[in-house]
C-alpha cells in the first residue's frame, strides 16, 4: 500500500537561481544541500508547512555530474526554455494575498487570479523552466 | 464578504514590513495606522489572510530566522534570541521547542552533525535510486 509521496524531482535550468526562487522568494526551507565528490549537487526542498514531501531541484544541463547523453539534455534544454513543463500545484490559504506579496518580490504571473469552480488560481512560473497552479481552494 | 483590492495591498504591505523587520519590536498599532486601518480591522483582516494573528506570525517568522542562523553561524544562543526579537532567553527556548521540537542547542547540535556528515559522506543523503537513474555517479 502506497500511502504518501516523499520526494519528487523538479527539473530547471539553474540550480542556483532555483535556489533563490524557491527557498529566498517563496519560503520553502532545505533539507539538504550536498555536493558529491563529481560536482553532483543534491538539492532538497520542503513546503514550508510539509516537511515530509522533499522536492529534490535537479539540473540536467549540466555537462558530466550527469549521466545523461548530449539527445537528452538538449530534449531538457528545449522544454524548460519553453516553459513547457507543468510542475503542479501549489496551496496558498489567500490566493490573492499572495499574488499580491510575491508581485511585489516580482515573480511573473501568467495572468491576474481567476475564479475557477475549484477556487481562486493563478499560474506562477519560477523562472527556471517551470510553471505551477497556485491555488486556494473553494470553501477554505 | 470579498476584501477589497487596496486592503489586500495594505495587508500585504504590512506583512512585507514584518518579514523585513521582525527583530525590532514590532508596534502594531502603527502597523494598523500606516495600513489606514483600525487595529482592530488590521487584527481581523491579517487573521483571516494569513490563518494566524500577526503576534503569532511574528513569533514564527522569529522562531524560523533562528533555525536558521543556529544552524548556520556561530553565534550564542543568547545572542541568536536578541538577534531575532526575543527578549528573553526563556520564552525564546520555549516558544523555539514549541514550533521546532528541540531545544535550541540541541536543535543546533543536530544540524552540526549533519553538516558533518554532509561533508564527508554526500552520497549518504542521496536515495540510491536517485543516484542510479539519474547517473550521477559518472
Amino acid at each position: 500500500m502506497i500511502t504518501k509521496v516523499s520526494h519528487v524531482s523538479l527539473f530547471v535550468t539553474d540550480q542556483q537561481k532555483a535556489y533563490d526562487f524557491y527557498v529566498t522568494t517563496l519560503g520553502f526551507k532545505v533539507n539538504t544541500d550536498v555536493t558529491m565528490e563529481n560536482g553532483f549537487r543534491w538539492l532538497t526542498v520542503t513546503p514550508p508547512e510539509q516537511p515530509d514531501l522533499e522536492i529534490a531541484i535537479i539540473t540536467p544541463l549540466a555537462d558530466g555530474a550527469m549521466g545523461y547523453d548530449d539527445e537528452t539534455r538538449n530534449a531538457f534544454r528545449v522544454l524548460l526554455a519553453k516553459g513547457a513543463l507543468g510542475a503542479g500545484v501549489l496551496y496558498t490559504p489567500d490566493c490573492r494575498a499572495t499574488y499580491e506579496e510575491l508581485i511585489a518580490k516580482g515573480v511573473k504571473f501568467k495572468g491576474e487570479p481567476k475564479e475557477q469552480f475549484y477556487g481562486i488560481e493563478a499560474i506562477i512560473t519560477d523562472g527556471v523552466g517551470n510553471w505551477f497552479s497556485m491555488t486556494q481552494p473553494t470553501g477554505r | 464578504m470579498p476584501i477589497a483590492p487596496d486592503v489586500y495591498k495594505k495587508i500585504v504591505m504590512a506583512k512585507l514590513y514584518m518579514d523585513d523587520n521582525f527583530y525590532e519590536s514590532i508596534d502594531l498599532d502603527r502597523i494598523s495606522r500606516e495600513a489606514c486601518l483600525s487595529r482592530y480591522h488590521f487584527h481581523r483582516l491579517f487573521t483571516r489572510i494569513y490563518r494566524r494573528t500577526p503576534h503569532q506570525y511574528l513569533t514564527r517568522k522569529r522562531v524560523e530566522q533562528a533555525r536558521q542562523w543556529l544552524a548556520g553561524n556561530d553565534l550564542s544562543v543568547s545572542e541568536i534570541c536578541n538577534n531575532v526579537g526575543f527578549e528573553s532567553i526563556g520564552s525564546f527556548s520555549v516558544l523555539f521547542k514549541k514550533e521546532i521540537g528541540f531545544a535550541p542547542q540541541y536543535y543546533r547540535n543536530q544540524a552540526w552533525l549533519k553538516k558533518q556528515q554532509a561533508l564527508q559522506q554526500p552520497r549518504s543523503f542521496i536515495p540510491h535510486c536517485f543516484i542510479e537513474q539519474l547517473r550521477i555517479d559518472g
